[in-house]
């Protein structure tokens, strides 16, 4: 038999587009999008609600959290224990997320168990008790989890950096899930009184992705939801976060710590931007996978990683761009030495090809992305957290389909190292502190 | 429900298991290799060299350069990796459909021919960065180390599942790139392995690609068998209790375990579940919310193939809580458990997660081709992922309290705790 010795050739897919859906609203009045996904058995349902968390009392940070968590622990119904019993019997299992602009709870299932595991998302999101000792509960865990966070190098060098990259006017330079001093003081009437103002149908949108083949999802969502009568305040827009400017140096001590986590970035653009597209393309190139220019010399050159990855990120408002990873704690100076260089030559210019090789990248994974039933949710509850269609991803895939080597070299100029760059470390201080005198980026600040 | 997923199974000439399940519904395909070799065939003195591999076989091979494997596959919209495991390697990708020919391609040049490529320099790279990795995932992170410190209590030494397919650093340090090479030239073949592709591509032309690429390796000699673990339940309590700079305080159970396609594993796994899974399982309920001595609790079977599989159960103590208490309560539900047996209810709720858990599992394509890899590897029978929900439905409450007696005692157990150092007045 013939050796074949050089690839073979590749056929282009066809066309690509966001799974359709077809709206519905119900008799409250909140919209309904479903996706007819054929062979998706396991259905995945949604409420997203309009919650922007700078409402939040500066006092009573993590309330919305808190909220979220204990809306499933005793409704006016069942209790705590009894709620999840009864959602587990049927092969459900529930979630809730806080992001900076929308509070999401939604439940996979079966779709042989739709509509009773449907009807106990309702009562979750629409009749929760908030008992005494159950948000009490909450409160304590939530403690115990900041005691968790304190001792992960990823998420102390993530908090550290949205302390520094961002004012303290703006929500986004604290924690989404608030500190000890603001999760302490927290009651149940604090949790019920947010929830009042903030959950209701007229906020809401709810979200089906499956295989609906036989299934009358609008009938299912409207027997639950459909007499959700609570009034809610209008949302409020949130203002822009002011980012603080210029190059910083940020050195977290974590004694003990046997590499260093590194994280090095700056404002980016938010979904609004005409850059949001052509960025995404440059961060591919720099950092965006493990052939970006970045891994080449850091993994796969020097070893001096497992692997790092940069990315551009946005709620609605305030975008981010960002490189992370862990180092060897011997090398922390050399290989921030080397992100930085690269991430300021790649200022210079993306070559044609590495533009090319990122567009293909980016556009062809995407029938691969909505696959599963639940990932088009996960995009789908994000669009709307950030005010953009619901299709948006269609958009997305436009824009970076048409993005030149010009102009994605432009969206990276426009953002990475322009204002500065802000390098946050988190490691064995002893060790490092000596490694960080050559960067040029002020004075050293140092946090335990 | 029943499932139905088509499945056809060829072998080739080499011995390669090809096993291909059609689905045209999604313009994508993933192709899927099982390796017959994971940590418990690593002999004393080479552990962590199946994981090491699992680096060095994106590092190029004859006709592929160093980086090519992923750049290839990237610019054609493909999303790829590896992964280890106590019993078996896999590689795998999945991709637009046009592009199955070079996926093939490549999974064949770097089984036939890696060695064309494997340098010292390509060796010496990849320990460094395979030791970040162990850093990273184990040693700087609280309670990194707990499944290392479980495994080496819970089984004898030199136990095919007494180590982690991270392996030792020592070994990996004292590794020549002979002793690499002899490695691959030992597992990697065309009958020690299992191709899967599913998705948009016909069952013919899918059997005709992997005759293309992969029907003229050549086969290598038979390896030998992983070494036997056949082992019964442990008849004591092994300790190891940790002073150390953590969080909070934690314990960790380990259970041996009957071994995988067993009902008594399927037995053992529910019983864990009815324990520890979700938010309704007997510990969450009395620990977490009913007396507040625990901020969480998890648990759950790890099936293994080797003649004995694991699972364990965790409870990190709430805070200013004396983690005694929570192992104390963690050995009064297993013995509950062990001696009063489960209710219909909770065993229905069990097997309803567990059948939500098979189906999304199934519902990618690579999900799809990588269980289907799994059973015919292991199982020799790839229509398992049709009859598995109705395997774990079968479980009887007297099995389960069965195997839980005979397996998850308070008095056959291997713990490990941590407690926080007292701080410095």
């Amino acid at each position: 038999m013939n050796l074949i010795t050089t690839p073979p050739p590749v056929t282009p897919p066809g066309p690509w587009k966001f799974p359709e859906s077809t709206a519905t609203t119900t008799s409250a009045g909140t919209p309904v999008h479903i996706f007819d996904r054929p062979g998706q058995y396991v259905a995945t349902v949604r409420v997203t609600i309009a919650m922007p968390l700078f409402v939040e009392p500066r006092e009573l940070e993590g309330v919305a959290t808190i909220m979220s968590r204990t809306l499933d622990e005793g409704t006016e119904l069942h209790s705590a224990n009894d709620f999840a019993a009864a959602l587990e019997r049927h092969g459900a299992a529930y979630g809730v997320d806080v992001s900076s602009d929308a509070l999401h709870v939604e439940i996979s299932v079966p779709v042989s168990h739709l509509a009773p595991a449907v009807k106990l998302l309702a009562e979750a999101v629409t009749r929760p008790a908030f008992n005494v000792a159950d948000v009490g509960r909450h409160v304590t865990i939530r403690l115990g989890e900041i005691n968790q966070e304190k001792a992960n190098a990823g998420y102390r060098a993530r908090e550290a950096f949205a302390a520094h990259l961002f004012d303290t006017s703006a929500r986004r330079s604290r924690p989404t899930a608030g500190t000890p001093d603001t999760i302490r003081p927290l009651t149940n009437v604090q949790v019920a009184e947010f929830y009042r103002s903030n959950v209701g149908p007229a906020r809401a949108q709810i979200l089906f992705a499956g295989d609906a083949t036989g299934v009358d999802v609008a009938a299912i969502v409207d027997d639950a939801f459909g007499d959700w009568r609570a009034e809610v305040a209008p949302v409020l827009e949130a203002p822009e976060p002011l980012y603080l400017p210029g190059n910083r140096l940020v050195l977290v001590d974590r004694p003990g710590s046997v590499q260093s986590q590194l994280v090095i970035g700056c404002a980016g653009p938010d979904r609004r931007s005409a850059a949001w597209g052509p960025a995404a393309v440059a961060n591919h190139v720099v950092g965006g996978t493990i052939t970006s220019r970045v891994d080449t010399v850091l993994r796969e050159e020097k070893g001096y990683t497992y692997g790092t990855r940069s990315s551009f990120s946005a709620p609605r408002k305030g975008g981010t761009f960002t490189l992370g990873g862990a180092v060897r704690t011997e090398v922390t100076g050399a290989a921030i030495g080397d992100a930085l260089r690269i991430l300021r030559e790649a200022r210079d210019g993306l070559t044609e090809q590495e533009v090319q090789e990122a567009k293909d990248s980016l556009t062809l994974t995407a029938p691969l992305r909505y696959e599963q039933a639940d990932s088009i949710i996960q995009q789908v509850g994000s669009n709307i957290a950030n005010g953009v269609p619901i299709n948006f991803a269609d958009t997305y895939m436009q824009r970076i389909a048409a993005t030149t080597a010009e102009q994605a070299t432009a969206a990276y100029r426009e953002f990475v190292g322009t204002e500065g760059l802000l390098v946050v470390v988190v490691g064995e201080a002893k060790d490092v502190r000596p490694q960080l005198t050559e960067f040029g980026l002020g004075d050293l600040i140092e946090l335990t | 429900m029943p499932l139905n997923y088509p499945l056809a199974e060829q072998t080739l000439d080499n011995g390669l298991r090809v096993v291909v399940s059609s689905d045209r519904a999604v313009p994508i395909v993933a192709v899927n290799l099982w390796y017959d070799v994971g940590s418990r065939h690593e002999p004393p003195g080479l552990t962590g060299f199946a994981h090491l591999f699992e680096h060095l076989m994106f590092q190029g091979s004859r006709n592929v350069e160093s980086g090519a494997h992923f750049s290839l596959l990237e610019t054609v919209g493909a999303s790829l990796n590896a992964s280890t495991f106590f019993d078996r390697t896999n590689y795998f990708e999945s991709l637009p459909s046009g592009g199955l020919d070079l996926a093939l391609w490549l999974e064949a040049d770097r089984m036939g021919y890696l060695l064309d490529a494997l340098t010292q320099e390509n060796l010496d790279n990849q320990r460094d960065v395979v030791k970040e990795e162990k850093r990273q995932s184990y040693d700087n992170r609280p309670y990194g180390d707990s499944y290392e410190r479980l495994v080496r209590l819970l089984f004898p030494e030199n136990h095919p599942y007494a180590h982690m397919t991270i392996g030792s650093m020592a070994d990996l340090d004292a590794a020549s790139l002979e002793d690499v090479h002899a490695f691959f030239r030992k597992y990697y073949g065309p009958n020690n392995a299992v191709l899967t592709i599913v998705g948009d591509v016909s069952v013919e032309d899918a059997f005709d690609a992997a005759k293309r690429y992969f029907g003229h390796l050549e086969a290598i000699p038979t390896p030998p068998p992983a070494p036997d673990g056949t082992i019964g339940p442990l008849t004591e309590v092994l300790r190891d209790d940790v002073q150390e700079d953590v969080p909070s305080d934690l314990i960790t159970m380990m259970f041996r375990l009957p071994p995988d396609g067993t009902p008594e594993l399927d037995a053992a796994g529910l019983a864990l579940d009815v324990l520890a899974a979700g938010q309704s399982g007997r510990l969450n309920r009395r620990l977490v919310r009913d007396e507040q001595i625990a901020q969480s609790v998890s648990g759950g079977a790890l099936p293994l193939i080797g003649g004995v599989s694991f699972g364990t159960l965790t409870g990190i103590a709430s805070e200013g809580v004396d983690l005694q208490q929570v192992e104390d309560a963690l050995v009064e539900e297993i013995e509950k458990l062990a001696e009063g047996g489960i209710t219909a209810d909770e065993l229905a709720t069990v097997q309803a997660q567990a059948e939500r858990d098979w189906l999304e599992a199934l519902s990618t394509v690579a999900g799809r081709a990588d269980e289907i890899s799994h059973h015919a590897l292991l199982f020799g029978d790839p229509n398992r992922i049709n009859t598995r929900i109705d395997q774990v439905r079968a479980v009887t409450a007297e099995q389960v309290q069965s195997a839980a007696r005979e397996w998850i005692r308070a008095a056959g157990r291997a713990q490990v705790t941590y407690r926080r150092t007292e701080e410095e007045a």
